[in-house]
């Protein structure tokens, strides 16, 4: 303890629950001294050894490295060893404890991680080397450091589950891989000795790239900053510039492009076709209607903004520009 | 206070009501906008998932616009207020730097990154004030149970927006309170709307907004308010899509931020395109004693 820190009262509220033993999900209330910058796990540590055996939770390294100790502190998917409980305490009054999101609860604060196992094992998450089509003849597998440079922030992800447990997609359908999984999947798609770019891309496509909401969530949660989210994002400016627009995600984002190309503002109803084709703008007529009683705009096309020959031009030059990639 | 008024696409197009209330608040509170015909669209980070680099050009070529002018740039939308954001940020990256400035010089605009970009309850908050807006108030919400809905991108990524924490924001509740309103806080007022991928899978979008909505109610709001258009969208303009999703109907009127100032500053539902909206705000109106002819 700081010399000058001074010992608070923490209230923890924690979630219990264990169904082999019957009965229903309750919070248990506890208090402990303990000085601000003391880590929550810590507190549920001392919980456990000293006032409550049975508190059950997972654990090992104590030092944000195991990835073993996710849970929601206030809400917010976190490590417990990570997360001081003083500004908790100051911003709640209290500290509650509940186990992860988005994964079914086996007791008390431990989950049952199947759901983000399972998901990160669909992306093939391995360096694919094609033996058909090896590396050329005296090419070398070492990579530049700038090569190493797109995907620095991945290799520091500790699995800890943080994004999953706090991603809203995730917990809206289970179509969508996870924050997690997606940046895992862009360390292999642009690792220059993976010769499985384009089947990623392709696969991933279909299978729930275009369902993240970049709410940006998860890179709140991420202890480790590798920021998901935006992994996500280069993910998906990859697959539109390998493949167009393919899947209904990929063709709003390039419609959207577009749309902007022609008036430098956007023009709504000519979005719908642009990202569903007349079939989709038709199954969109009911609620196009509904929208259009009171809001009679909607089928207006909206003037073009002054200077569009500039907003044409930054197009001309930057529309088919990947100096970046080289 | 003069600032660029940066009203964004859909304020000018199916949020008209928006753009209304904006111009009757800021009149209001003495705010001078300056409009540019000049501005383009922000891109609604679907550009930036396209083409990075072309929307940071996009919004350096609107920030510019602004710098020219000597102001600041006021947006009303938390996604306009995003990307905007994040292109004076991503302009310091020397390699995207170089890239925008390929094609930016040669039309003969040069952007020296000086342009602050403030969403109006930022502007509301902090450059008017808490107090100067509650000394205004002629027509408390009294009584009125609020959920404010902030929006992701006037939030996060938190270390990029500089402004509150990313989950625990509390400026838009401020604000609310001192309307004489009572702001409910709920899990759902910093989750997504679902907008983003209403055109991807409308279903698991209508799931989203349903499941804030169903939160925001079961906390007790009257009403939900929100500082960005598309999440309006989501919210209004497809709440009936929600209800289905969650197999129940949600009936929750939601406002627009400058709306619910507007009504504390005494302007007419009428003036504040309150008949616009389709989910009818009446029910929240006569909690305190106001009537809308819609």
């Amino acid at each position: 303890m700081f010399a000058d820190e001074k010992l608070i009262t923490v209230p923890f509220d924690v979630y219990r629950y264990d169904p082999a033993h019957g009965g229903e999900p309750r919070y248990q209330h506890y208090e402990l001294r303990l000085a601000p910058h003391t880590p929550i796990l810590t507190g549920l540590l001392r919980i456990r050894d000293e006032m409550d055996p049975t508190l059950t939770l997972r654990y090992s390294c104590r030092s944000a490295i195991c990835g073993s100790c996710a849970m929601l502190v206030n809400s917010k998917s976190r490590l417990a060893c990570h997360t001081p409980v003083g500004p908790e305490v100051k911003e709640h009054g209290r500290i509650v404890v509940d186990p992860m999101r988005n994964q079914p609860i086996l007791r008390d604060l431990v989950v049952d991680q199947q759901p983000f196992w399972s998901r990160y094992e669909k992306m093939e998450p391995h360096l694919i080397l094609d033996p058909k089509h090896p590396m050329p003849e005296g090419q070398t597998t070492a990579m530049s450091p700038a090569q190493v440079e797109r995907f620095k922030e991945t290799p520091r992800c500790i699995s800890c589950a943080a994004c999953f447990s706090a991603c809203p997609a995730v917990e809206a359908d289970p179509a969508f891989p996870g924050p997690m999984a997606l940046a895992k999947l862009y360390r292999f798609v642009v690792d220059p000795r993976d010769t499985a770019q384009t089947h990623r891309l392709q696969k991933i496509q279909t299978e729930g790239l275009w369902l993240c909401l970049r709410c940006h969530l998860c890179t709140e949660a991420c202890p480790k900053d590798v920021r998901p989210s935006e992994r996500i994002r280069d993910l998906k400016e990859l697959a539109v510039q390998a493949q167009g627009g393919t899947e209904a995600g990929s063709r709003h984002a390039i419609g959207f492009l577009h749309n902007i190309e022609e008036r430098g503002t956007l023009n709504e109803l000519k979005l719908v076709r642009q990202t569903s084709g007349i079939g989709g703008l038709a199954a969109s007529l009911p609620q196009g209607v509904r929208i259009w009683r009171k809001k009679p705009e909607l089928t207006q096309s909206p003037p073009p903004i002054e200077g569009l020959d500039q907003v044409k031009k930054i197009y001309s030059t930057l529309k088919d520009d990947k100096s970046e990639e080289s | 206070m003069k600032l660029a008024y940066y009203p964004g696409c859909v304020a000018q197009e199916s949020g008209r009501e928006l753009d209304m209330a904006t111009r009757w608040v800021c009149q209001a509170l003495g705010i001078e906008l300056v409009s540019f015909p000049s501005f383009s669209c922000c891109g609604s980070g679907f550009v930036d998932e396209a083409n990075e680099v072309l929307n940071v050009a996009l919004n350096a070529r609107n920030l510019a616009i602004a710098e020219k002018a000597g102001l600041d740039l006021l947006t009303i939308c938390s996604t306009c207020q995003g990307m905007l954001t994040l292109a004076n940020l991503r302009l310091t990256d020397p390699k995207i730097r170089a890239r925008v400035d390929a094609a930016l010089t040669p039309l003969g605009i040069q952007y020296r990154g000086t342009t602050q970009v403030k969403h109006l309850l930022r502007v509301l908050t902090e450059d008017v004030g808490i107090e100067k807006i509650r000394a205004k108030v002629v027509r408390p919400l009294a009584g009125l149970k609020v959920g404010a809905f902030y929006g992701c991108h006037l939030l996060r990524p938190s270390d990029e927006m500089r402004w509150q924490t990313g989950e625990e924001p509390h400026a838009f509740e401020d604000l609310l309170a001192a309307v004489g309103a009572d702001p409910v806080y709920y899990r759902g007022r910093v989750m997504c709307c679902g907008f983003p991928i209403q055109f991807v899978k409308p279903e698991t979008a209508s799931r989203i907004a349903g499941r804030q909505i169903d939160d925001a109610k079961a906390h007790g709001a009257d009403a939900m308010a929100t500082p960005c258009p598309l999440c309006h969208i989501s919210l209004d303009a497809y709440q009936n899509q929600a209800s289905k999703a969650v197999g129940h109907e949600l009936n929750m009127p939601v406002f627009h931020l400058p709306q619910v100032v507007g009504l504390a500053l005494g302007a007419t539902p009428e003036q504040l395109g309150l008949p616009r909206h389709l989910v009818p705000t009446g029910p929240a109106l006569a909690k305190i004693g106001t009537r809308a002819h819609a």
